[in-house]
């Protein structure tokens, strides 16, 4: 059964000139994400896995190599083109929720929803993290779970084709981050979104479809999950 | 070097800008204060070398006719210095190819160099020798305007005698250092000359043997003025003694003196404005300076650092910044006080006039500067003392933020996320945006109160030459006539109408108080002249009584209804009480204006022409000025196109040279202002605005919501800055009035439109070239920090 290809990486690598030293982050990763997929990215900390979130989710470009998003060469768009790519396909999460401190939660989410093409409600989002009651509290007055899973609904809230995740639970502890990682799993499964996740974390690379690892900015291996199992049943 | 002093200045450089932006501010506060300072003690230090080195004297007074001998009798008054009399005179002068009249104020000096009060400056040539009585000395100005020379001719009418006048000296004195020709508003060069001529040659001239017509005295030291002054007036009176007056009421003095008083507003008013802005300045890039340091605040308190040492360091910031601000501002200062001390020079006669500044402006402009600095560091400080090393070394509680006022309205509004983001972020820091609402408003209102100084002079030339004057021309003569002479004036072809005009020195008395002045006569039928008050009104005159203006009227402490003591000074010694039937709010001079018949009482001379005004046909306008020269007993002709030309091009020129520093001043502020709170912004929201970007915002919507700020808070400065503006232009007018004139307070819509768009102006190139910082933000960056 061969999915249609979300992502198509040829030969990606990126340099980065600090000072006099070039520090080679990425050296000719070449990748296939399907459509619908729940990739986690595994590897030591500076081993390029970040890099390639960031340059598959637009925030940054490869120095060289060839990037596809279905059939959008990703590489020749230019800064307001790449900036339109993110606001119609992408969803992050990061490490540090990234949330803005003065809007409430659920103003947070609005933030997208204002100028997503298709989104959902905003309550809805909420909702499907279990946040519902809290969505006129500010980010101060959250816990770091229910912060990250603002960030979570604020992602999920535009009903992008990709969720990029970078640490998603690498501040939480385990039982928050297991529900944050259950919402995943949901948005992946209900609604066929492209889930990719950063971990360090490799009890997390259970309930993925397929496990790149990564060393010295290259992928190592590839790993392929035939049965994925539930969030809630990950040993941290 | 320490190592917390190159932390100091790693940060100054970190922080460039914005320091720049402060010092900006300050170096505002320091260059006016060093400007106006400067010039003001620059033109009293060089009037009062050049009084005590030529004896200006202290009191003058003139007579119709007095014999020589009464110089001594004033001599014995208790007192009295040195006493010295003279005769003044105008003549006209016939310039070859010039049809417009000029006119010339003829000073009797000793042949033989016995002078002692008022001694000219010569700067070429000598004085006039006996037994030469054609020989004048000339002064400086009006030979450079005329381009007139030593040896050069010039044919004169003196007291109805034509006269060959030769040049021989080019000088000046110390009691012409301001002169106006009688009806002007402002100095004429090229119309109006002082000479000097030899005693027995004008005695001559004017039929004068062995008699004087002004006198002026040194007083001794101690001396009461006032006291002199009864003593002088009851000698004089029977000679037409037409009031003596000290310093403060001789014309040239009072000019000088008023100029200065304008100068010493100035300094009150707009070093200050400068220096609260740029206290607040201070206060709020430091406060963020060490919000940003905490942790490092936190860590060099527990390596045993004083907390003084630690405010001591941030102190040091603010510091090099004053410092900074003095050295500019004061080197800025220089410059354009010798630039403004070139325009006094141009209605101005000193014999040098220096710009310097002394040591204590400097000191002054430095203590300011410094002091503003300090205080808006203590905010800082205090909070640098305060933070106990180990809270401070962990990471600062969230910020909290909660629905504001501005908050209530948005919900009703409908904002969008970003919008609540911009109402918060206001209503998180009210004082910083309190700060740059001052801030901004200040600059427009600084710029407002200095340009409707414009709106001020034009609404005085429209209501002094447009509305009060209705003549073409203005006739003086050498003595009052009677109205035989109107008839005349209208023989000469051209002349459509003539109209009787007189003013008559009086002193007039209320209770206790007393006054100098003049009363102005005018035809109860007159539409040549009118009297228009503050508002615009015209104001018929009252058929019996006086009619004072307000400034006259205020002194003495009285109002309409109240009767005043009238002495007519010089000629007749009459006294009478007379009603007060009106007072006139004017801009210029204190005056009281009365009808011929209520003159004539008073005078009873029947001789009601003091002055001719004439309406005059413009083709016929140089004939009848040749006609005008050749006629008996004319003293001089004033166009009135003339001196509102001159009044204008004066204003022109002042306008010019200010205009342009007063827009450099408050874009100061504006930039100042708008940069710091631009920076501070864009530092706080980085990693917001990053955010956003990630999330799929345009540069173009991230930069909106940065500007979005600053631009609600600058849009709430332009009514603020109007208001304010309203404010501090009332107070500078109330402040630059003296007994001369009064600026009218009359702002035009213009000026409020024209200051708030050059500020805006500022303020939005400001905030667009920081909101470019938008552009090279680093998502990945900034990200990955915690904040």
């Amino acid at each position: 059964m061969a999915k249609e290809l979300a992502f198509h990486g040829i030969g990606l690598s990126k340099i980065y000139q600090t000072g006099e030293t070039q520090v080679h982050a990425l050296r000719g990763a070449d990748l296939e994400i399907p459509s619908g997929e729940l990739l986690v990215l595994l590897g030591p900390s500076g081993s390029g896995k970040s890099t390639l979130l960031n340059i598959v989710g637009g925030l940054d470009r490869p120095t060289s190599g060839e990037l596809y998003y279905h059939d959008t060469d990703l590489v020749a768009l230019d800064d307001r083109q790449l900036t339109r790519f993110r606001r119609a396909n992408i969803g992050f999460i990061f490490q540090f929720y990234n949330l803005i401190p003065s809007l409430t939660a659920k103003e947070n989410v609005q933030l997208v929803t204002d100028i997503a093409q298709d989104p959902m409600d905003a309550m809805a989002a909420l909702n499907l993290v279990g946040l519902k009651d809290r969505a006129d509290h500010y980010p101060a007055q959250l816990s770091g779970g229910e912060q990250q899973r603002v960030a979570v609904a604020r992602a999920v809230a535009k009903q992008p084709g990709v969720l990029l995740c970078d640490e998603p639970t690498g501040a939480l502890d385990s039982k928050t981050g297991a529900r944050v990682l259950e919402t995943l799993a949901l948005a992946n499964r209900e609604l066929g979104t492209t889930v990719v996740i950063i971990t360090h974390n490799v009890g997390i690379a259970a309930m993925a479809h397929r496990v790149l690892n990564f060393l010295d900015g290259r992928i190592a291996s590839v790993e392929i999950n035939e049965s994925p199992i539930d969030p809630a049943e990950i040993s941290w | 070097m320490r190592a917390l002093d190159l932390k100091l200045l790693r940060d100054l450089w970190r922080l460039r800008g914005q320091a720049l932006a402060i010092a900006l501010v300050l170096a505002a506060a320091t260059s006016t204060f060093v400007l106006s300072m400067g010039v003001s003690r620059s033109l009293a230090e060089t009037r009062d070398a050049y009084y005590s080195r030529n004896n200006f004297a202290d009191v003058f007074v003139e007579m119709t006719r007095a014999p020589r001998s009464v110089v001594d009798r004033i001599a014995a008054i208790e007192g009295v210095g040195q006493v010295e009399g003279r005769i003044q005179q105008y003549a006209s002068l016939d310039m070859p190819g010039r049809i417009i009249p000029v006119r010339a104020l003829i000073n009797s000096v000793d042949e033989h160099g016995y002078n002692r009060l008022n001694l000219i400056t010569l700067r070429e040539g000598r004085l006039p020798r006996a037994g030469a009585p054609q020989e004048v000395v000339v002064d400086e100005a009006f030979a450079q305007a005329n381009a007139l020379g030593i040896g050069d001719d010039v044919a004169a009418l003196i007291y109805g005698s034509r006269q060959p006048l030769r040049i021989v000296g080019i000088g000046l004195a110390p009691d012409f250092i301001y002169s106006l020709a009688p009806g002007d508003l402002v100095p004429d060069n090229t119309r109006l000359g002082i000479f000097w001529m030899g005693e027995e040659a004008l005695e001559a001239a004017t039929d004068r043997k062995e008699a004087i017509n002004s006198l002026s005295l040194t007083l001794q030291r101690g001396a009461s003025e006032a006291e002199v002054i009864r003593k002088v007036d009851n000698i004089v009176a029977p000679y037409g003694g037409a009031g003596a007056y000290g310093r403060a009421d001789h014309v040239s003095h009072a000019f000088v003196a008023n100029e200065m008083a304008q100068l010493d507003a100035m300094t009150q008013v707009i070093p200050p404005v400068f220096l609260i802005v740029a206290t607040f300045l201070v206060y709020i890039v430091l406060g963020r300076l060490i919000r940003t340091e905490r942790t490092q605040i936190g860590l060099l308190k527990a390596f045993g650092y004083s907390d003084w040492a630690i405010a001591a360091h941030y102190l040091k910031f603010s510091l090099v910044v004053a410092g900074l601000a003095t050295l500019g501002g004061a080197l800025a200062g220089i410059w354009m006080g010798r630039a403004m001390t070139e325009l006094y020079l141009e209605f101005f006669r000193f014999p040098f006039l220096e710009y310097r500044v002394s040591g204590s402006v400097f000191l002054g402009a430095a203590l300011l500067s410094f002091g503003a600095a300090a205080l808006g560091a203590m905010g800082g400080m205090r909070t640098a003392v305060r933070l106990n090393p180990a809270v401070a070394m962990s990471p600062p509680p969230p910020p909290v933020y909660r629905a504001g006022m501005l908050e209530r309205f948005g919900t009703w509004g409908g904002f969008s996320a970003t919008g609540h983001m911009i109402a918060r972020h206001i209503a998180r820091w009210p004082i910083r945006s309190a700060i740059t609402v001052l801030g901004v408003s200040l600059s427009i209102a600084l710029l407002f109160a200095t340009l409707q100084f414009l709106d001020s002079s034009r609404t005085m030339l429209d209501s002094y030459f447009l509305r009060a004057q209705r003549q073409d021309m203005t006739v003086t003569f050498v003595e009052p006539r009677n109205e035989d002479v109107l008839f005349e004036l209208e023989q000469i072809p051209g002349v459509l109408r003539a109209e009787a005009v007189r003013a008559v020195p009086v002193k007039l008395s209320f209770t206790n108080h007393t006054e100098r002045t003049a009363i102005e006569s005018t035809a109860e039928d007159g539409m040549l002249s009118a009297r228009i008050d503050a508002d615009g009104n015209e104001l018929g005159l009252p058929p019996a009584g006086l009619m004072l203006s307000r400034r006259l009227a205020d002194k003495l402490g009285l109002s309409a209804g109240d009767t005043v003591h009238v002495e007519l000074l010089g000629g007749r010694q009459t006294e009478l009480d007379m009603t007060v039937a009106g007072v006139v709010d004017e801009f210029v001079g204190e005056r009281a204006y009365a009808t011929q018949g209520v003159v004539e009482r008073l005078t009873r001379d029947a001789s009601p022409v003091g002055a001719a005004l004439l309406r005059v046909d413009p083709a016929e306008r140089a004939s009848i000025l040749t006609q005008l020269k050749d006629m008996p007993g004319v003293l001089g002709v004033t166009e009135r196109d003339a001196s509102m030309e001159r009044f204008e091009e004066l204003i022109d020129d002042n306008i010019n040279t200010m205009l342009f520093f007063y827009i450099a001043f408050a874009s100061a502020i504006s930039v100042g202002v708008v940069y710091n709170s631009a920076r501070i912004l864009f530092s706080e929201r980085a990693h917001e605005l990053a955010t956003l970007r990630v999330l799929g915002y345009f540069r173009s919507e991230v930069g909106i919501v940065l500007l979005g700020e600053l631009a609600l808070l600058v849009v709430v400065a332009v009514p603020v800055g109007c208001i304010l503006g309203y404010w501090l232009a009332q107070f500078m007018t109330a402040m630059f009035a003296s007994d001369l004139f009064r600026l009218p307070f009359a702002p035009s819509r213009a000026t409020y439109g024209v200051a708030s768009l050059v500020v805006l102006g500022a303020a939005s190139l400001t905030a667009i070239g920081v909101a470019m910082r938008v552009a090279r933000l680093d998502m990945v960056r900034v990200l990955k920090a915690h904040d």
